[in-house]
């Protein structure tokens, strides 16, 4: 049996958020929610887990510190000794500039292709509109059916008390809206 | 103190007084055996109150001119702190007028190391002593203003006078870039007149407002277990105020790398006599110390979200930053003035009791002058529901 997913638009942020917290709270489940922009606290109300990309930051990051401290090392004093006006070959603190650049690059660069990877975006690919006006001026919950409890009346007439201005079911194919 | 909205009680105002007092007996006291000791924590003990206070209009002016919004809840907590500016400033001018002979440059420019005829006018004690009264002045002037003008607007109708304050603020910035560099440069810089570095005034500032934000963390995670704040100094503004806390803890170890980087690389003999008399001496722990706790210790603790939205461990990281700022102001102002050896006793202690004591009477004192939470703000609504 294939599911059905339901998709609400509203006009206002302060609708959506709403009709998503009521949604979370009767046990429904969440497919994902399209806004034109970030909408604070929607993270929270949908009941997203902690965003895992600081970590990837961090430990980016720690790389790229520790490793161009050693790179600098190796080349400054063990592949060809320089001596810079009298300073020892392994001098710490000017390393420290391009250690700390690495880790910013390093953490950047990592977090951001962390970020693509996990979205799965790639240049060239095609963007996925499921309304026009997601862009612009509306907001869209889509919500998944998951057991018998999806009685789609039910949970329209819910939306409704949220100001939903259009509510439309189809059926899931692969996790595609259309 | 009315004792309608006193945010302590009148036991634990008793217990500042004695605090202070008993602090300030010890210290008067202590010059009895080591006059150069107490003078050197007058100097770090006043500077560290009036750049608290300093710090409170700058936070209250820089969050004006952005038209910022989310510290309208807690804006009396900065506004309560420039209250120390008058008490700190007339013990500050005090401390420098006990002394005020041995600044100066000319007892150092004769001899082999010529004269430099702007550091002799500069430094002239008279001069820097009427400099160090106008910036007092100027500071108390504008925290007057900007913080009055907050005060008013609780019985005002409620409309948005944002443009009005956020003029007022901008000349505030202008003005207090140039008096805070000038000033770290005459009451601390200027104790070791043969060196110079230009990075100083942007250092000074650096642990300014790293350890405003620590003072503020404390202030409003204690009002709001008080009462005062409670349902309005929200966990939004903790990580917020956190946030801010972690990034001038970077800011500050990445100025004091960069005073210290520079000096090293040149290695110029003039420059370098700053660190040497601080790393090449029993200071060099103390110094390793103040990078632990002002930049190693809020770096790794405060980099986690839940860090920064926990009340208990938010209080540890700003009290050990705290202390990192009265390390980093001892090892500016203790080598020349007391010598090459760390010291910590009685004037050091009775110092930090008495200074800690008198901004928690002065801090109590100006937040129960007004209502807790401004009145007629426009911008609270948002400062209530924002997410940080």
């Amino acid at each position: 049996m294939s599911n059905r997913l339901l998709l609400a638009t509203f006009e206002h942020e302060d609708d959506l958020l709403a009709a998503t917290t009521a949604v979370r709270k009767k046990g429904l489940h969440i497919v994902d929610a399209f806004t034109p922009y970030a909408v604070h606290g929607l993270d929270r109300a949908m009941g997203l887990r902690q965003s895992r990309l600081t970590w990837v930051c961090f430990i980016c990051g720690i790389t790229g510190a520790l490793g161009m401290l050693w790179f600098e090392h190796w080349t400054a004093s063990v592949s060809w000794p320089i001596d810079v006006g009298g300073k020892p070959w392994n001098s710490l603190p000017s390393d420290v500039p391009v250690a700390f650049e690495a880790a910013v690059l390093l953490g950047g660069f990592g977090s951001v292709f962390a970020l693509f990877g996990v979205s799965r975006l790639y240049p060239g690919k095609r963007a996925h509109v499921i309304r026009p006006r997601i862009t612009d001026d509306q907001f869209v919950l889509v919500i998944g059916e998951t057991d018998a409890a999806f009685e789609v009346s039910v949970i329209e007439r819910l939306l409704r008390d949220y100001n939903a201005v259009e509510t439309e079911e189809q059926i899931d194919e692969g996790g595609r809206i259309r | 103190m009315t004792s309608s909205n006193a945010v302590i009680s009148r036991a634990s105002a008793r217990k500042l007084v004695v605090a202070t007092v008993a602090g300030a007996v010890l210290l008067a006291l202590s010059t009895l055996f080591a006059p150069d000791r107490v003078w050197a924590n007058l100097l770090v003990g006043s500077y560290y109150l009036i750049t608290l206070g300093l710090g409170g209009v700058l936070f209250i002016a820089l969050t004006n001119v952005c038209g910022g919004g989310w510290q309208a809840a807690f804006r009396r907590v900065p506004e309560a702190m420039t209250g120390v500016l008058p008490v700190a400033g007339v013990i500050l001018l005090a401390t420098l007028a006990m002394r005020l002979g041995e600044y100066g440059w000319h007892h150092h420019g004769e001899g082999d190391v010529g004269t430099f005829w702007f550091k002799e006018l500069w430094l002239d004690p008279k001069f820097l002593a009427v400099r160090a009264v106008a910036y007092v002045l100027l500071w108390i002037a504008f925290a007057r203003a900007l913080v009055g003008r907050s005060h008013r607007q609780d019985t005002l109708p409620p409309t948005s006078n944002a443009r009005i304050h956020a003029g007022m603020s901008s000349v505030f910035l202008a003005v207090f870039a140039i008096t805070i560099s000038l000033a770290g440069a005459d009451w601390i810089m200027a104790l070791e007149p043969m060196w110079f570095s230009t990075m100083w005034g942007v250092y000074q500032f650096s642990g300014l407002i790293q350890a405003t934000l620590a003072v503020m963390i404390v202030a409003c995670v204690l009002l709001r277990r008080q009462g005062a704040l409670e349902g309005v100094f929200t966990d939004e503004h903790l990580h917020d105020l956190g946030k801010l806390l972690l990034g001038f803890s970077c800011f500050w170890m990445y100025i004091w790398f960069s005073q210290y980087m520079l000096i090293w690389y040149a290695n110029l003999p003039e420059e370098t006599s700053y660190f040497i008399s601080r790393t090449h001496t029993a200071w060099a722990p103390v110094v390793v110390g103040s990078i632990v706790l002002n930049w190693i210790v809020p770096f790794f603790v405060l980099l986690p979200r839940p860090c920064k939205r926990s009340e208990s461990i938010m209080l540890k990281v700003a009290a050990v930053v705290l202390v990192g700022r009265w390390v980093d102001l001892s090892v500016m102002v203790f080598p020349p003035v007391v010598g090459d050896l760390p010291v910590f006793g009685i004037p050091e202690l009775a110092s930090i009791v008495s200074m800690s004591g008198l901004f928690g009477l002065l801090f109590a004192q100006t937040f129960s002058s007004a209502a807790p939470v401004p009145r007629n703000e426009p911008f609270l609504e948002e400062s209530l529901h924002y997410h940080a």
